[in-house]
């Protein structure tokens, strides 16, 4: 319940300061440039896809930036526990992205409905790309200088970028390392890739809403797992370090 | 009397910065504790410790009977240092948000909020942006928000702080009611006036600990020291004022009584007016608080137990040397400084029976 409470008190600050007219301009921009025109429902998913994952960047920042404020130390002094504290600021950032979400599925089954689109298709194209939408949060929180000190986030942000390093060394480069260097950096780059997998999946299945193997479920239960663990380890994190808010 | 704080031997530093180091302290039930220190001497740091936001390095530290900072959350009320709140919401929205925060419901919720906006004279600002409060307003919204759930012990931290005189006046006055609800306080100040006017006891953090401690009864029972503006003493009214006593100390346009007593300041006062001297001002020098503080800021902190036994009283001492003693209850505790205060304020003890018997 008092999650509940502290995810309404940020969201009603959110919107009492303005700061979501960026969110509703974004929505309307992507709308009126990328969803008036004739499409079918793979368009509409991918499109989606795209957008929804970038806006839950920005306003989990954003929120995060609210977050840490001296004035946070007040509703911690009131009870709101520190893994309270987390998930309250990861809802509201999730509801904001969700809404949006909502917002275009509605303009668009108002006013330009794909033919293949019905509701049965809208909720298993959904909900891995709101898996999605939560697992950016919860990456975003656990990078935020609230919950990890500085050592720990060049650390998890170079795990990131070796993960996705397998894009841009390749070639010549990867050529040049010997036998066993480049053996090990297949396995780091596979190994640090995996969680990677699922976030990638779920928009494939997104914009397929090919639910008819059981890998198709067995991704969405990872991309949950892979949610838990992120949303644990912010918390876990948090609970063994000092609570600092920046002093803005 | 139950301590209601217990720190013993707190140490807390932020990287290779030491911030707290060894800090013991204890503060009863019912009492009202003043923590001062300069800016950066860990007071913030020392409040945010005992609220759990901070982890200490080492030590022990124990409110209303318990270790578990999260599970006595509840009965603290704190009030944060600068005025910093929620400026979207109404005092009576936040009051409602926080109450809610901390287990309140219904009725009781709303009883609450009332009655704490009435304690601090917001009712009629009630509905009313917390933007558009001034400092003072929004630091009588702390106090009602740190006593929402009636808690056992309040941490203020700063309550003046940024504040203008008037704002400072309003919030001490606030501060000197709230007092008789008859809650343990821990007030960390820089200012004098607030520790003068609200403490029963009062501890200078220096140096990573409680340099000085003293009783403000103690305190207030040294006599002020005064100096006398004259517009001009000839070298015979000086010698004859002098002859008074060590106490009387002269130059060419002032005499200064240090210490001071009210039947020392009417002979010097009667002797002037006798001479026909024209007195332009009569005007405090420091006051003892003022004297400890300052001692404590200037004076090296003793390091080692044994340097600590000569200045400390025996009950501290005794928490130094294991097993830690329970300390006598606060009405009978000495300050740390008792002897010291006698020697720092000019005093003997001789002096001090003298000035009880008198």
């Amino acid at each position: 319940m008092r999650l509940l409470r502290f995810t309404g008190f940020t969201l009603l600050e959110y919107l009492r300061s303005g700061r979501v007219a960026i969110e509703i301009v974004a929505t309307l921009v992507v709308y009126f440039v990328f969803l008036r025109r004739p499409m079918d429902a793979q368009y509409f998913f991918s499109a989606l896809g795209i957008f929804t994952p970038v806006l839950a960047l920005y306003t989990t920042a954003i929120i995060i930036g609210l977050g840490d404020r001296p004035q946070s130390y007040v509703p911690l002094a009131h009870g709101i526990g520190r893994g309270t504290y987390l998930l309250g600021l990861f809802l509201s950032a999730c509801t904001i992205v969700f809404g949006a979400y909502g917002l275009l599925s509605l303009g668009v089954a108002l006013l330009n409905r794909p033919v293949d689109l019905s509701l049965g298709d809208w909720l298993p194209g959904s909900l891995p790309l709101f898996l999605n939408i939560g697992l950016l949060a919860a990456l975003m929180l656990l990078l935020s200088p609230l919950v990890l000190s500085t050592g720990w986030r060049l650390l998890v942000l170079g795990l990131i970028a070796l993960a996705f390093s397998s894009n841009f060394i390749g070639g010549v480069m990867l050529e040049a390392l010997p036998e066993t260097g480049r053996a090990l950096l297949r396995a780091v780059q596979a190994l640090v890739g995996g969680p990677l997998v699922p976030a990638f999946y779920g928009f494939q299945l997104a914009v397929t809403r090919d639910f008819s193997t059981p890998t198709a479920f067995a991704n969405l239960l990872a991309q949950a797992l892979l949610l838990a663990s992120l949303l644990g380890l912010s918390m876990y994190a948090l609970s063994r370090r000092d609570v600092m808010f920046s002093s803005q | 009397m139950t301590d209601v704080i217990e720190i013993e031997e707190l140490h807390k530093a932020y990287g290779s910065l030491p911030v707290l180091q060894a800090l013991s302290l204890h503060v009863a039930a019912g009492e009202v504790y003043g923590l001062l220190g300069p800016n950066g001497a860990g007071k913030t740091t020392l409040i945010h410790l005992m609220m759990g936001f901070l982890r200490p390095n080492q030590g022990r530290l124990r409110l209303l009977g318990s270790t578990n900072l999260e599970r006595v959350r509840p009965r603290i009320g704190y009030i944060p240092e600068r005025q910093r709140y929620h400026t979207r919401y109404t005092a009576r929205e936040y009051l409602r948000f926080l109450g809610q925060f901390s287990g309140l419901t219904g009725a009781i919720l709303h009883e609450r909020v009332e009655r704490e906006l009435a304690t601090v004279g917001l009712l009629a600002a009630a509905d009313r942006s917390l933007g558009t409060y001034s400092k003072g307003m929004l630091q009588r919204l702390g106090v009602a928000q740190a006593l929402l759930s009636d808690p056992d012990l309040l941490l203020i931290d700063e309550p003046t702080s940024g504040l203008d005189l008037a704002g400072q006046r309003e919030v001490i006055e606030l501060l000197a009611s709230v007092r008789a609800r008859g809650h343990t306080i821990f007030l960390c100040t820089h200012y004098l006036q607030e520790v003068e006017l609200l403490c029963d006891r009062v501890g200078v953090l220096a140096g990573g600990r409680i340099a000085a401690e003293a009783r403000m009864r103690d305190l207030r029972d040294v006599a002020n020291s005064v100096r006398i503006r004259v517009g001009a003493l000839d070298t015979r009214l000086r010698a004859q004022l002098e002859s008074l006593g060590g106490s009387v100390h002269c130059d060419a346009q002032s005499v200064r009584l240090s210490p001071n007593t009210p039947e020392l300041q009417a002979t010097v006062l009667r002797m002037l007016l006798d001479a026909e001297v024209a007195i332009m001002a009569l005007e405090p020098l420091e006051s003892p608080l003022e004297r400890l503080y300052l001692w404590a800021l200037h004076s090296v902190p003793p390091t080692s137990a044994e340097a600590r036994g000569v200045l400390l009283p025996s009950w501290d001492a005794n928490l130094i040397a294991a097993p830690p003693a329970a300390p006598p209850p606060a009405d009978e505790r000495p300050g740390k400084s008792d002897t010291l205060l006698s020697e720092l304020l000019g005093r003997s003890e001789t002096d001090g029976e003298a000035d009880s018997q008198r």
